[in-house]
């Protein structure tokens, strides 16, 4: 574990919040990730039990439960801490000892997640490298309805799902149909555990027993060698920004409002609702049954079937073009553009270090690549709650661009269609 | 250095209760001329960061031990305050801020910061204000946020359960024994009982000591969660949070002052009367 999550608690300083003595110097650059010695320390306390390497889906529970506990951090990932041991950050022989590192490079990547401006806190973000196949991996962002319960099981449980459909699928994935299975099988688990008499640790559990008026929008991209596969339900949404160009890999499920000149964009949204015999109802919007400003979502029995849990599907064939993958929920979509966020990431990568080539055994906590993912995702969240965002953020930047040195890596398990 | 003035303690000294909403009243005009002077020191902070932020927190701390110690001699006092307008009534929360107001006060001026130098923060420069809070203190602060607002829920729970306690059955029972007593007067049959009056008087004072715990619990969750702001931020994002949360309490409390004035000018009466010093 110690190596996947590097929680930054403070700029090198003690995780005590009311400790202000310790305090290092201002000059430091913003958002420095901890030097590595610091982040050793901190992972100590949770080593006590050795796992085995590369028990990916252990390092990373514990890396969501990390985040469950402080909502926001910073993800500080590569390859090479992924197969580190707790007790050994520092230990560089290990590393040679793992025959994998070579084949399977670490997408870099940045997460912030906060309550901003709203009371409670309904977003929650799911970070799986290496959650299926050599080179998938899987990143989600949930933004919860009603509780956050529905979101919370969408990042505990979809990825293991989508992992099972992909390991049922011969070598022709069919990403549409599998994305499509995926969602209805989480959305009946969700149903399912709704029926039961289950509680949820949540705020909801004692306000509505069976929890029908509870969902989640989830976006979700699985990264393979050649692809890049996003899967959409609701109003957060994924970016790809292209040779400088901001190209969205989703699109919003939001209802249509036919008398909007703003964002007039899914008429064929409407016209699935009231197919199935459902009204757009003004209220404080355009709301399905005048309850749910969005016409997808997992969850939300009760406006079944006219909000269905279905995904939309887009299939990407990566390109070398390819910079950076934003997952964000609409608390940072509602007031920034595609075009900003982009640009702010783009700005963000550039200004940073190229990402120097992982040398063997070497520990690259100032990496410029990780770095910049977590700097960039920091100022979006920023500029979010600068523009008066009343949501909760939460945001995903993906690294895509192919680094020297390791270029020739990933995709040579994988033939190209 | 402000020497604060505790006409409450004097008073209490000298035995009289009665004087304290008066002299929390006095203490308070103190305290605001105090504040508007240290909005000054804070505007003008050069080297001396560190000791200016930290008589400007001292000077929030001795505001609540004087606040504490007038509301256990007077606790309906200090949940009517006098000293405040009408508009600052219309948004407290048990007598005071509503703790969680801390941070939309922080996100609004890091915004305001953080807008006005996007350039230079997305290139990686340092601002040193608030818009250039760190990854690490934006985790800190959203997680105190979260531990706020839990406590802050927790806290309006106690108060709407003691809240509900003026309608409990002792409440009732001596209310109805009270009427009974008035209709019995008004017939004439004289029914009066020192004992009686007693147990209303230990009933009432119940309900104060109820009230003073929880204002207590609220005022430490205010004074606990400005503390704690303060140090996750640099010393000189501190003196910004600062300047933003003394102007924003000076010009609320004048603003409102100002609406009471009007109202109180064209003879609606509705507006809050008293005498300020500024």
């Amino acid at each position: 574990m110690a190596g996947i999550c590097c929680r930054v608690v403070g700029e090198g300083d003690t995780p005590n919040p009311l400790d202000s003595s310790s305090r290092p110097s201002t000059t430091r650059r913003a958002m420095d990730i901890v030097p590595f010695n610091y982040m050793a320390d901190m992972t100590v306390p949770e080593s006590s039990r050795k796992r085995p390497k590369l028990d990916l889906n252990d390092t990373d529970d514990q890396l969501q439960n990390d985040q469950e506990s402080s909502g926001v951090k910073v993800m500080k990932k590569d390859s090479q801490f992924v197969k580190e041991d707790d007790e050994d950050v520092s230990d560089t022989k290990s590393l040679s000892d793992d025959d994998s590192s070579e084949d399977e490079e670490c997408p870099k990547y940045g997460v912030t997640s906060v309550c901003g401006r709203r009371r409670d806190m309904e977003d929650s973000v799911a970070l799986r490298p290496f959650f299926s196949l050599d080179g998938f991996h899987y990143f989600g962002v949930f933004d919860g309805h009603g509780c956050s319960h529905v979101a919370t099981m969408c990042k505990e449980r979809l990825h293991e799902i989508v992992n099972e459909e992909i390991l049922d699928e011969d070598d022709n994935f069919e990403w549409k149909l599998l994305m499509q299975s995926g969602f209805a099988r989480m959305d009946e688990e969700v149903f399912r555990r709704s029926q039961g008499n289950q509680t949820f640790n949540c705020r909801c559990e004692l306000q509505t027993p069976h929890c029908d008026a509870v969902g989640s929008t989830a976006v979700i991209a699985v990264l393979t060698p050649d692809k890049i596969v996003v899967s959409n339900c609701g109003d957060s949404r994924a970016v790809l920004c292209r040779n400088g160009v901001a190209i969205p890999l989703s699109s919003d499920h939001k209802c249509f409002d036919p008398f909007s000149v703003v964002q007039p964009d899914r008429p064929d949204e409407l016209l699935r609702v009231e197919s199935k015999g459902g009204r757009v109802i003004y209220w404080d919007g355009p709301r399905v049954l005048g309850v749910l400003a969005m016409s997808r979502a997992i969850g939300d029995y009760y406006l079944k079937p006219f909000v269905i849990s279905e995904p939309e599907v887009t299939v990407t064939e990566r390109s070398d073009g390819d910079e950076c993958l934003i997952l964000a929920s609409d608390g940072l979509w509602d007031v920034v553009s595609n075009e900003t966020a982009c640009g702010v990431v783009k700005m963000c990568l550039k200004s940073q270090k190229p990402p120097t080539p992982p040398s063997p055994g070497g520990y690259v906590t100032a990496d410029g690549s990780d770095r910049a993912c977590s700097d960039a995702s920091i100022l979006l969240t920023k500029l979010a709650l600068a523009r008066h965002s009343a949501d909760n953020v939460s945001v995903v930047v993906i690294d895509l661009r192919k680094e020297q040195g390791e270029t020739s890596v990933p995709t040579s398990n994988y033939v190209n269609e | 250095m402000s020497v604060f003035p505790c006409s409450c303690n004097q008073t209490s000294e000298k035995g009289n209760p009665g004087g304290d909403t008066e002299s929390f009243h006095h203490f308070f005009e103190g305290w605001i001329s105090e504040q508007n002077q240290h909005l000054k020191d804070l505007l003008v902070v050069g080297e001396e960061l560190q000791s200016v932020k930290d008589k400007v927190v001292e000077h929030y701390e001795s505001y609540y031990k004087t606040k504490s110690r007038c509301a256990k001699q007077d606790v309906l006092a200090m949940l009517s305050p006098t000293w405040t307008s009408s508009l600052e009534d219309a948004f407290l929360w048990i007598g005071g801020w509503r703790p969680s107001m801390a941070f939309h006060l922080l996100y609004s001026k890091s915004g305001l910061q953080f807008e006005a130098r996007l350039q230079e923060l997305v290139q990686g420069l340092r601002t040193h204000d608030l818009g250039d809070l760190s990854a690490s203190q934006i985790s800190q602060l959203d997680e105190m946020q979260k531990r706020v607002i839990l406590e802050e829920r927790q806290i309006t729970d106690l108060m709407a359960g003691h809240q509900e306690t003026v309608a409990d059955a002792s409440m009732v029972e001596l209310s109805h024994v009270a009427s009974e007593m008035i209709r019995a007067n008004e017939r004439g049959e004289v029914e009066e009982s020192k004992e009686f009056e007693d147990k209303v008087e230990s009933t009432l004072v119940q309900k104060e000591e109820g009230l003073e715990k929880i204002l207590q619990k609220a005022d430490e969750l205010r004074l606990g969660t400005l503390k704690a702001i303060v140090n996750v931020l640099t010393p000189k994002q501190a003196i910004h949070f600062l300047i933003a949360a003394a102007e924003l309490h000076l010009r609320l409390h004048e603003w409102g002052k100002k609406i009471d004035a009007r109202k109180e000018n064209h003879g609606t009466g509705e507006g809050k009367n008293y005498n300020s010093s500024i």
